[in-house]
């Protein structure tokens, strides 16, 4: 097809491990091997690890690729090898274009040259003849604003600048394929809306674009096609929806295979008072994990009391699934008091109607001393929180938190 | 090495760049600047001149010793260099390697042609010196720059093998000062080839630095056509290992992101 730009078939990519090291040997290793080979003893056995392991797909012009999956999943050696840094150890790939990444953007930089001369560098470094740098550079450094200080080593550049530099080459190589790794999550707001523009201009201009990201959000928006990988696997390629829908599902399920964190604080006060589960439940007290927006949900904290722990405070905390803490709400020590020794008190906290949009958020839960500010006990990860809906595309709110609201125009 | 010769055209401008930051990184927040080129063969000259002439008495083809050291210790200064640099380019690019694509050997090339800066400096002041020692030149000096050529197809050679080496074997670097040293004595730098005694001579030719550094000294300073048999010796060792190591450099290429 004429209009394929990436085709991968079963990709793999295959690193040793020795010694703690990425195979990096010495001769005198390699010379150990070597006579332990003629003596016929048995080699010791190098240590493999697939980083990749069949990774097939194919792009056309103008797609916009999500790539999606956890640390270590193989996102950045899936690149390493698209941008042909690195080569497959089996199967082979197909690109069709000039490709352009921005991945460690500025990795070129040498930082007792100035701007210009390294604008220069990199653009070369990016595949761009000197002339095309030329012609481009006032663009570049009118993107980048760091005009005041072309003529500054970039050692005395913050870091800040340095991207934006960075940034401002990589994006103007006019590429037909481009990388993008994480390139979002830098930068200040302004910068990162530079870069948001920047993107929708190339997508405009039916680039092919292959994102990688763990802001989900941005991946459902910018994308056409996600891909999820696991393990070094392809789990699964399709429609940006279904495939973070699935990605989150397996995320907020392994959280809850591993036990919840049951933390004992260091400046804890006594073990006098402590957590004994949480649940979440609907209306009627049935406990479940998935909820529609506006629903009921009633937080459910068991806890166990040694004594009297007057002027203790309960509390939540919501988080999104990368620990960002969304908000959470604490007792009133007037009103829920533990008076008298408890085996298993109970304590219910409605949220109604619940304002989340679609999503998966983990809930922690505490109890803790106000005055001395320290905690009697602390779960991380109590409980998860699934609420579906309409999927980022087609909703009337972004982000978090669905705020009851209305539109109306009044002129 | 079709690929290798494409590349270097097609990629003519990364080149130029990385010369350009070469160059200018070195003389960053130095003194002397591009001074430092000029000592490196010149202070070698003296202690040469010192041990070998004046204590022991070594033979210069009836030429005075300073020139007679400092024509091969320019060029042989410009090799040294540029195998000190070129064996370590891959691995003090790492960061570059390990997350762009550009082709390899683009950094070996601009080690060398940063390498002829250093070279021409210091030959400006090796004119001084033939003018002031009286040294007429003569069109046969023309021959310098296929004899340049020939000893630059052999520093890319070798550092093709050996920046290769460095990145998997770090004991490169540290055994590489030691087999220049040994191999700038196995070259007629300090001392005319012609104290090689016959029965050894063949071997001794072996070594292709031998015949291209006793051929600057011909040409230059003796006025006479350098040895052709053993030039040709020279060049037939240099074609076959430049031949051989840039395809074991291409090979080793695909993985110098993943061991850097």
């Amino acid at each position: 097809m004429a209009d394929t730009v990436i085709e991968l078939s079963s990709v793999s990519k295959r690193y040793r491990l020795r010694g703690g090291g990425w195979y990096v040997t010495s001769i005198k290793d390699e010379l150990g091997r070597l006579s332990a080979r003629l003596l016929g003893r048995e080699l010791p056995p190098r240590e493999e690890f697939w980083a990749l392991r069949d990774v097939s797909f194919s792009l056309k012009r103008g797609d916009t690729l999500g790539l999606i999956g956890r640390n270590g999943a193989g996102k950045s050696t899936l690149l390493k090898v698209l941008s042909r840094v690195t080569v497959p150890t089996t199967g082979s790939f197909v690109t069709n274009g000039r490709l352009g990444s921005l991945i460690e953007i500025g990795a070129g930089f040498h930082p007792d040259l100035t701007g210009r001369e390294n604008i220069f560098l990199n653009g070369s470094i990016m595949g761009m003849t000197r002339r095309e740098v030329q012609r481009k550079f006032d663009q570049i450094v009118a993107f980048s604003e760091v005009e005041r200080f072309i003529d500054t080593p970039i050692k005395h550049y913050s870091s800040g600048m340095q991207m934006r530099l960075g940034f401002a080459v990589a994006a103007h190589t006019d590429p037909d394929i481009l990388l993008i790794d994480e390139i979002l999550a830098v930068g200040d707001a302004s910068f990162q809306a530079k870069c948001l523009n920047k993107l929708t201009e190339l997508k405009a201009q039916d680039k092919t674009i292959i994102l990688v990201s763990h802001n989900l959000t941005n991946i459902t928006e910018q994308c056409k096609i996600v891909l999820w990988i696991d393990g070094g696997t392809v789990r699964m390629i399709g429609d940006p929806d279904s495939v973070v829908d699935a990605y989150l599902e397996h995320v907020a399920a392994d959280m809850s295979a591993e036990e919840s964190h049951h933390d004992t604080p260091s400046g804890r006060a006594s073990s006098s008072l402590s957590i004994l589960d949480v649940t979440i439940a609907d209306e009627g007290a049935r406990p479940q994990n998935g909820f529609d927006r506006e629903d009921t949900v009633a937080i459910e904290i068991a806890y166990t009391a040694a004594g009297a722990v007057p002027g203790a405070v309960f509390g939540i905390s919501i988080h999104d699934l990368h620990g960002h803490d969304l908000g959470g709400l604490l007792t009133d020590p007037d009103v829920i008091t533990v008076t008298s020794p408890v085996e298993r008190g109970v304590l219910r906290l409605t949220l109604s109607p619940l304002l989340f949009n679609k999503g998966v958020y983990t809930i922690d839960v505490h109890v803790f001393d106000p005055g001395t500010k320290r905690y009697y006990d602390l779960r991380r990860r109590a409980a998860r929180l699934t609420v579906n809906g309409q999927s980022a595309g087609s909703r009337e709110s972004t982000g978090y938190i669905h705020y009851p609201h209305q539109w109306e125009r009044v002129k | 090495m079709r690929e290798v010769i494409a590349n270097m055209i097609q990629h003519r401008d990364l080149i130029v760049s990385f010369v350009r930051r070469d160059i200018k990184a070195r003389y960053k927040q130095t003194a002397l600047g591009v001074a430092w080129s000029l000592i490196q063969p010149l202070s070698m000259m003296i202690v040469f001149t010192l041990v070998f002439s004046v204590f022991a008495k070594v033979p210069s083809d009836g030429i005075p010793y300073p020139v007679f050291a400092y024509s091969a210790l320019i060029f042989w200064t410009f090799f040294s260099n540029a195998i000190s640099g070129g064996t370590v380019a891959m691995v003090s690019n790492g960061v570059l390697i390990r997350k762009i694509y550009f082709p390899r050997e683009t950094l070996l090339v601009a080690v060398l042609l940063a390498g002829l800066l250093d070279l021409t400096v210091a030959s400006l002041l090796f004119i001084g010196m033939l003018v002031y020692y009286k040294v007429a030149l003569t069109l046969t000096a023309l021959w310098v720059f296929p004899l340049l050529l020939l000893q630059i197809t052999l520093a890319f050679g070798v550092t093709s093998l050996t920046s290769a080496a460095h990145v998997n074997f770090r004991d490169i670097g540290h055994g590489l000062p030691l087999l220049l040293q040994l191999w700038m004595f196995a070259t007629p730098v300090a001392y005319p080839i012609g104290v090689i005694p016959d029965w050894l001579r063949p071997f001794y030719l072996l070594n292709p630095m031998a015949a291209i550094i006793d051929g600057y000294r011909r040409v230059v300073i003796l006025g006479v056509a350098p040895e052709l048999p053993a030039l040709a010796l020279s060049a037939a060792v240099t074609i076959v290992l430049t031949y051989v190591a840039l395809a074991v450099f291409k090979r080793a290429e695909r993985t110098f992101a993943d061991v850097i």
